[in-house]
């Protein structure tokens, strides 16, 4: 037989192969457009005229679920190896490890890319009736608009990849969805209980900030006149949580570059 | 061939691998027995990498398993039957396996006529019995038609149909010139298939001879086991106290 050494390309093709080929990631992307869409269609029956809300922010409305389900997309690649033992055959067949991450993590960009760019398309969908009803259009020649929809989609993506990040790091898909919920939502509204310098301080550097990237510019005014703690732009805040992604992953690197699969 | 030097495994205080030496050469089938917690899988992962030695070396043809620049191509392995997605089919996994090399779908479907699972290769891992699991395993190790084989307790699970089936498979994959490693606990099994044996205990050579070596003492495998881990077995059942009624 013909050499044919290991490459990125060949490991790449590989992992698309593994999320395509069992049906929980197939289900999780159904179930982020469904809650995404579902979600901005439920809220936005609460929209009056003269509530604040714009169109973008109808549309964009659906994040608050949906985030969970882009969270278990990431957790499932990162931590599924590991459930199932199949690291032990991915890890033989690989044996310098990295480039399965680094699959991994294309993986995850382009699979949670596509779903957040079909949960916005089925959510500007959802509330289509109800914008025109209030009178709310959804102009792409408004910056702003532009910035909550892209927001979106770059945000829930930059989930995923925390998500995958502590799915890697833990290996244990409960501990890290736990870790991960605790982390992006609960965290965030523990502290908003107790608002402070330092609660408010800690807060802005919380994953969950990256969510200012879909925040109307009205509502980020009113957020930032509520808090003591700095008040990083819209995409600041959605470096701020490419950073966790990154963090998370480099940790995830290294606990894979040194570490035994016992 | 494999070469296995001084290897030693730790974990904490605990020293699982201690300072072993061995070798498995190309043309035969090396037989790797020891009692339970022996240290012997813990040696097999160590092999291919997937356990840091905490000391000593491990090669394959003379370079470490993680410089290898495809790894299938030199080594089948086969560690444990459950190393499957379970709700990936049989046929899909062994097909991500095969991307990471370039190897073509049609070499994927040759492992799997090899192994007899043509009829359930379209089947959820998930579902398979042990035996089932044990082939699909062998069909990985045996996709980059290498020429090292690794392969943990394969016979474990299998029907005697299976049992003979793999006696056979290495036996032919020795005889082509390959190198076959193979632990299990069966003595009889090894008798019958290996041409020598590395006998392990408490993680330290006990023995390493060809089958028939006067090193081995007189009897058969099994006495020459018995005696050399005599003084090595970890878990022990009680006698039974079946005389004294």
């Amino acid at each position: 037989m013909t050499s044919s050494p290991v490459t990125f390309p060949r490991v790449l093709a590989s992992e698309a192969d593994k999320i395509t080929s069992v049906r929980t990631p197939w289900w999780t992307v159904l179930g982020c457009v469904a809650v995404a869409a579902g979600t901005a269609f439920g809220l936005g029956l609460f929209a009056r005229p003269g509530g604040g809300a714009t169109g973008a922010s109808l549309v964009v409305a659906g994040y608050v679920l949906a985030q969970l389900g882009f969270l278990v997309l990431g957790v499932t690649v990162g931590s599924e190896e590991f459930r199932t033992e199949l690291a032990d055959v991915t890890f033989v067949a690989v044996p310098r490890r990295l480039p399965v991450l680094a699959a991994q993590a294309v993986v995850t960009t382009v699979s949670a890319l596509a779903t957040a760019a079909l949960a916005l398309v089925a959510s500007i969908a959802a509330t289509a009736a109800q914008r025109d009803a209030l009178g709310l259009p959804l102009s792409l020649a408004d910056a702003e608009t532009v910035r909550m929809l892209v927001g979106f989609v770059l945000y829930q993506t930059a989930i995923a990849l925390v998500g995958l990040g502590l799915g890697a790091l833990l290996r244990r898909p409960a501990g890290a969805l736990v870790t991960a919920v605790t982390g992006v939502v609960v965290l965030d509204q523990f502290l908003a209980m107790n608002p402070g310098r330092f609660t408010d301080t800690v807060r802005a550097f919380l994953p969950g900030t990256g969510t200012r990237l879909l925040t109307g510019d009205d509502r980020l005014a009113a957020l930032d006149a509520a808090s003591s703690g700095p008040h990083p732009g819209s995409w600041a805040a959605g470096l701020l949580v490419s950073g966790w992604a990154t963090i998370l992953l480099v940790a995830a690197a290294a606990r894979l570059r040194r570490g035994d699969f016992a | 061939m494999i070469q296995v030097q001084l290897l030693t495994k730790r974990y904490g205080p605990h020293t699982a691998v201690d300072g072993l030496t061995f070798t498995a050469p190309p043309g035969a089938v090396t037989g790797f027995l020891g009692p339970n917690g022996a240290g012997k899988s813990t040696t097999m992962r160590m092999i291919v990498g997937l356990e840091r030695p905490t000391s000593g070396t491990a090669t394959v043809n003379g370079v470490r398993y993680a410089d290898l620049s495809a790894p299938l191509r030199s080594v089948g392995t086969m560690l444990d039957a459950r190393s499957v997605h379970p709700g990936r089919t049989a046929f899909r996994h062994l097909m991500a396996m095969a991307r990471t090399h370039g190897i073509p779908r049609s070499r994927v479907e040759e492992v799997v006529g090899l192994t007899g699972l043509e009829s359930v290769a379209g089947r959820r891992a998930g579902t398979f019995s042990l035996g089932m699991g044990q082939r699909l395993g062998i069909a990985g190790a045996l996709l980059g038609d290498p020429g090292t084989l690794i392969l943990d307790e394969p016979v474990n699970g299998l029907d005697p149909d299976g049992v003979l089936w793999v006696r056979h498979l290495v036996k032919g994959l020795a005889a082509e010139g390959r190198t076959v490693l193979l632990s299990s606990h069966l003595v009889h099994e090894l008798a019958l298939c290996a041409d020598r044996v590395v006998v392990i205990g408490r993680g330290r050579l006990l023995a390493e001879a060809a089958l028939g070596d006067p090193a081995l003492g007189a009897g058969s495998l099994e006495d020459a086991y018995l005696r050399l881990t005599a003084g090595s077995v970890e878990y022990r059942a009680g006698a039974v106290d079946g005389g004294t009624r």
